[in-house]
């Protein structure tokens, strides 16, 4: 047979393609449900790092038995839902991508046992999207601990916002600003802001200003709620550990 | 049979992928940090240039002259994804660490090398042992380079301290270089230069 002729090489390359692409379609869908597993369990270990809670073997049962409540609010801050406990149900990358609007519906909130409330962040990085989880203290203004992630930003440069210890470590401490600029990721010396922010990475820059950006929106997102609670806090003026139980109950109370 | 046992040694040692042919330097830089992310990349890029040259070589005499690179390719990437999926589902972690570079094994030289060279002209399990053997020749660089990688860079084996506290009490610290990609480089370049001293018939005039 002429394996040069056009038919044939047109033929062939059709079959080809049609049959490796059900090979990829059946394995697609035979593993899928083990990887979107997978995907739960690390965005859980990663807002558990944030919540700075040491995660066990089962993560799961650690999130259950650590977490306080874990809501959904609107753009002002108020109660709209509640996200299941029992069921371990999170926002992933791709509900908080939805959520990206001028007014998001349902952002969700996740406050520990520990008084850590925990935030997400989701936004456009260098080469794909990068996203992060944010743990407040109890004044839902100091930043107590980061976790973020990336999908595929340059490994030793962008991605080291996800794998370089002490750029997370440099966010403690750091507050919210209010005003225009919530929060900067900035090269030393650039920042327009006192407290509230940190030194971008070298050889990072695009990644560093996509994250300040994604940062800055979504503080913005969650700035009504977090002012509210914290005002509840001092009105009280509890700043102790019965704070946080508190701030879940007045924010019950708004709903009803 | 004698054969055979020859095109699976022979890329290991004497006709090394890495050290000889100096193919896939690119990803064996990137994933030779840590030695569990070196060996899931080495058995990976073996099981992906074994089947895919197997599969090349059953193709071999129906493949159209015209395509032949298009058709390689198609192959190789079917495999590569296949690999990506299953690490995706069974090794979380790991994949995740290997990111990109699990998904560049497609464009990793010795792949597509080997079916070119090898794959096209053989029957297919000859291929098949010779696609594992090139595999296992790149595995086999990724795994020395990453170990003295992780050992000098961070003190640890496969995760777990083997330099002991005390050494570091007496002022020995972790040499934050062979974290950074020259390091390997480097390293590859030791490698090499052992090679060639062990088999003088490598060396260029």
């Amino acid at each position: 047979m002429n394996t040069n002729s056009n038919t044939y090489t047109v033929i062939y390359s059709t079959v080809l393609v049609v049959i490796v692409a059900a090979v990829l379609a059946f394995a697609a869908m035979y593993l899928k449900p083990t990887q979107d597993a997978n995907v739960k369990k690390d965005t859980i270990s990663q807002i558990l790092t944030a919540a700075t809670v040491e995660a066990s073997e089962d993560i799961l049962a650690t999130y259950r038995q650590d977490i306080e409540a874990a809501i959904l609010i609107d753009i002002e801050g108020n109660k709209v839902g509640e996200l299941s406990i029992e069921d371990c149900e999170v926002y992933d990358n791709s509900a908080l991508k939805k959520q990206i609007t001028a007014e998001p519906k349902a952002l969700p909130v996740y406050i520990f046992k520990n008084g850590i409330t925990v935030i997400p962040c989701y936004g456009a990085g260098l080469w794909g999207p990068i996203w992060g989880y944010i743990g407040f203290e109890k004044d839902l203004k100091t930043i107590k601990a980061v976790c973020f992630g990336h999908k595929g930003e340059t490994p030793g440069l962008g991605a080291k916002i996800s794998d370089e210890p002490s750029f997370a470590a440099s966010f403690a401490g750091q507050q919210m600003g209010s005003g225009e600029i919530l929060f900067e990721v900035t090269k030393p010396g650039n920042r327009q802001t006192e407290n509230n922010g940190v030194d971008a990475i070298s050889g990072a820059t695009i990644t560093c200003q996509a994250l300040g950006k994604t940062l800055n929106q979504w503080f913005g997102f969650y700035q009504d709620y977090l002012a509210k609670n914290a005002e509840t806090c001092c009105q009280t003026e509890c700043c102790e550990d019965t704070c946080c139980t508190e701030k879940v109950e007045s924010v019950n109370t708004v709903e009803e | 049979m004698g054969n055979i046992k020859e095109t699976f040694l022979n890329p290991i040692f004497k006709g090394n992928p890495i050290s000889v042919l100096v193919l896939g330097i690119c990803s064996s830089l990137a994933v030779t940090v840590q030695l569990k992310g070196a060996i899931v990349m080495g058995l990976s890029v073996m099981i992906v240039t074994g089947l895919s040259s197997f599969v090349c070589s059953l193709l071999r005499n129906t493949i159209p002259n015209r395509i032949r690179i298009i058709v390689q390719l198609v192959v190789v990437a079917l495999m590569v994804i296949l690999v990506d999926q299953v690490l995706k589902a069974y090794a979380y972690s790991v994949s995740k660490t290997l990111s990109v570079y699990i998904g560049l094994i497609i464009t990793n030289c010795i792949v597509m090398g080997r079916i070119e060279a090898y794959a096209l002209g053989n029957k297919p399990f000859a291929s098949l042992m010779d696609g594992l053997g090139n595999g296992l020749g790149y595995a086999m660089i990724l795994v020395i380079v990453a170990f003295f990688r992780e050992l000098l860079g961070s003190g640890t084996l496969f995760g777990f301290q083997v330099i002991p506290q005390a050494v570091y009490e007496f002022g020995y610290m972790n040499n934050g270089l062979m974290i950074l990609p020259p390091m390997a480089l480097i390293l590859l370049g030791c490698i090499i230069w052992v090679q060639r001293s062990i088999q003088k018939d490598l060396q260029e005039k």
